[in-house]
């Protein structure tokens, strides 16, 4: 795998191994403040139809943040994900019709099956170069596709899939008792996802963190340091998973109704796209990628332009990012804000020449 | 399971999918030894092809002139994002050069829906005037156009080995497959015949985009996502042998039409390329992956 998709200078990568110094206080309480805002504030401000936007932001975000997991952290590209979403949600659909289980012990149920099931699909793949991965994971999302077609999602019919095609009044998927209502589901999600975005932090600075940056650096180096790259890859792959199958559930308590045809191949890949445009070294990248793909659909919805544009620019951001810029819109923006910012002051104080590009 | 006169319609139809799996395979392969990309817009491209000679016939164009403008908006875009992105991405991993393939399919994908939507249930179709005429074979139907799509997955497959053996620029790209920065020392003009092997996997795309707009259907989204059966066929040989491609694209096209009569399994067919990598992947000697990694690192 070697060279993967890091291209950063090894210089100007933060040391995260700081004590908690003031800079780090005054991050913790700016996230707590935004957090605190986003759950209490969101509901009051915004209309149902944003914040049911939102509450698919806050899905898509433990998706993004899965595949960041993988690309950015282990150096792995799935092609697939959207497909593995789709297994979650399956299962945890299947789930909340057969059985009477609270809300949060289906998710769990939901990530762990969809783990093992992501497991499975990765084992054979995870022998190979990173190449072959991203292959059989495309591949996978098209066979999850054909299966879905035929299996359909369970809309509280008897037997294995639950599904009864001739079903006149087809229940909707039942919410958590405590997050019935949108803005009360909204908040519910977002929990969820703060609670994966801590799994995540959990996993980077420990142990496994450490394994795939070794990993991502160079295989062969990172096997010659006595670490089981199979393993760790492996375990990355779970984890993607599980929190991928987790947003699956919260996604089809999110919709109450799912269809087959609301799981294409092609969204697997557009996926990926913006979540490279987000950026896949920090955990804003992933909530940035969400944004980009579940709000600004909505908003352009909102003004009646067509979704293709938003393809098309996505597109543009891939060839984008792994050319010029490889840790996405997370860390380019406020880069460019401050040379903006730097030319700007330079340009008030003296009329000099100014070297820096603002783009 | 059904009688064996239901499967041998299939046999004919299957052979001519395997054909065309073929010839992109063999694209993307030559694609790959000679500039490390995999070329994941391969079908997008010639979608994008066959979605303008459509226009171009419903303008009242003739129909050669559409098919040589499918195979040259598909070669012409391929070249344009080689010459333009090739370079600028020719130290990085194979894993970002094939990612970088994906933008050009975004791009494609968004313009193909936007200029020719399908949300007006308008159905399109190309079809070639080779697909009225042809021969039987006992009970069986063959089109011209099934033999002309077997045809030149033989043609092509044959035409490239013997081009890669014993020309000039194909032993320049078998060069570089090797090694880009000694073949550029010796005095190969690298980004030549980089170019070259980008504008033939271009045609290929068109050709192939062409044969399938007729054979499947005109659909972007179909057309886009039909280079999967021929990445299984690439992936199973291995990114290396055309030979092995060729065969793989073979087994892939026919056992999926070979499926549709069977009513248990006909609706699982379009999984035929995953199940077929997938047992590939698995039985493939780890020793020789390592081998080739190492070989490409």
């Amino acid at each position: 795998m070697g060279a993967d998709l890091s291209l950063r200078n090894p210089a100007d990568r933060r040391t995260s191994r700081r004590r908690p110094g003031r800079p780090q206080l005054i991050r913790i309480a700016t996230i707590t403040v935004l957090l605190l805002f986003v759950l209490f504030g969101f509901p009051q401000l915004l209309s149902l139809y944003y914040i049911d936007t939102m509450t698919q932001v806050a899905v898509y975000s433990m998706v993004t943040l899965a595949l960041g997991v993988l690309v950015g952290r282990v150096g792995l590209v799935s092609l697939g994900q959207v497909a593995v979403l789709a297994i979650g949600a399956w299962v945890a659909a299947r789930l909340l019709f057969a059985t009477t289980q609270p809300y949060p012990v289906v998710l769990l149920e939901a990530g762990l099956i969809t783990m093992v099931a992501g497991v499975l699909i990765g084992l054979p793949a995870l022998r190979l170069r990173g190449l072959y991965l991203a292959l059989i994971t495309l591949m996978f999302a098209g066979a999850i596709t054909v299966v879905l077609a035929t299996l359909n999602f369970p809309n509280g019919g008897h037997g294995f899939t639950g599904y009864n095609g001739s079903l006149v009044h087809i229940p909707p998927i039942r919410r958590p008792a405590i997050a019935g209502g949108d803005p009360a589901y909204f908040r519910y999600a977002v929990i969820v996802a703060i609670l994966m975005f801590a799994l995540v932090l959990a996993h980077t600075k420990t142990k496994p963190g450490r394994a795939w940056a070794a990993i991502r650096q160079s295989e062969p180096a990172a096997l010659a340091a006595g670490i089981n790259t199979t393993l760790y890859k492996l375990w990355a792959f779970a984890l993607a998973s599980f929190i991928t199958g987790v947003a699956g559930g919260v996604l089809a308590g999110a919709v109450h109704y799912l269809y087959s045809i609301g799981f294409p191949t092609q969204d697997s890949i557009t996926l990926l796209a913006v979540t490279l445009m987000g950026g896949v070294y920090s955990m804003w990248g992933a909530v940035v990628a969400a944004l980009l793909y579940q709000f600004l659909p909505a908003l352009l919805n909102n003004w009646g332009v067509s979704a293709d544009w938003l393809t098309i620019l996505f597109g543009l951001g891939v060839l984008q990012v792994l050319t010029t810029a490889p840790a996405g819109l997370a860390d380019q923006v406020p880069k460019d804000l401050a040379r903006l910012g730097r030319l700007l002051s330079r340009l008030l104080s003296r009329r000099s020449p100014a070297p820096g590009k603002t783009t | 399971m059904p009688p064996w006169s239901d499967f041998e319609p299939f046999i004919v139809s299957g052979l001519a999918l395997g054909g065309v799996y073929a010839l992109s395979g063999v694209g993307l392969v030559v694609l790959y030894r000679a500039t490390g990309v995999l070329y994941l817009a391969f079908g997008a491209v010639g979608a994008m092809g066959a979605l303008t000679a459509w226009s171009l016939g419903q303008a009242g164009a003739p129909g050669w002139l559409t098919w040589l403008v499918c195979i040259a908006v598909a070669a012409a875009i391929t070249l344009a994002y080689g010459v333009l992105f090739g370079p600028a991405l020719a130290k990085r991993d194979p894993l970002v050069k094939a990612v970088a393939t994906i933008g050009l399919t975004l791009i494609l994908y968004g313009l193909m829906d936007l200029l020719w939507t399908t949300s007006g249930g308008e159905a399109r179709s190309l079809t070639l005037p080779s697909d009225n005429g042809g021969f039987s074979v006992g009970q069986v139907q063959v089109d011209w156009t099934q033999v002309i799509a077997l045809g030149a997955g033989v043609v092509i497959t044959v035409g490239t080995g013997v081009f890669l053996r014993y020309t000039k620029l194909g032993t320049a790209m078998r060069a570089m497959a090797n090694d880009r920065e000694i073949t550029a020392t010796l005095g190969v003009p690298v980004r030549r015949v980089e170019a070259a092997a980008w504008l033939g996997c271009g045609v290929l795309a068109g050709i192939a985009g062409l044969l399938l707009a007729d054979l499947v259907a005109l659909d972007a989204t179909t057309l886009t996502f039909l280079v999967i059966s021929s990445l299984a066929a690439v992936l199973i040989a291995r990114l290396r042998s055309i030979t092995i491609t060729f065969v793989a694209a073979i087994v892939v096209g026919l056992l999926h039409d070979l499926l549709t009569p069977i009513t248990s399994l006909t609706n699982y067919r379009d999984m035929t390329p995953f199940v077929l990598a997938a047992v590939a992947l698995l039985v493939m000697p780890r020793s020789q992956v390592m081998a080739q990694s190492r070989e490409e690192a």
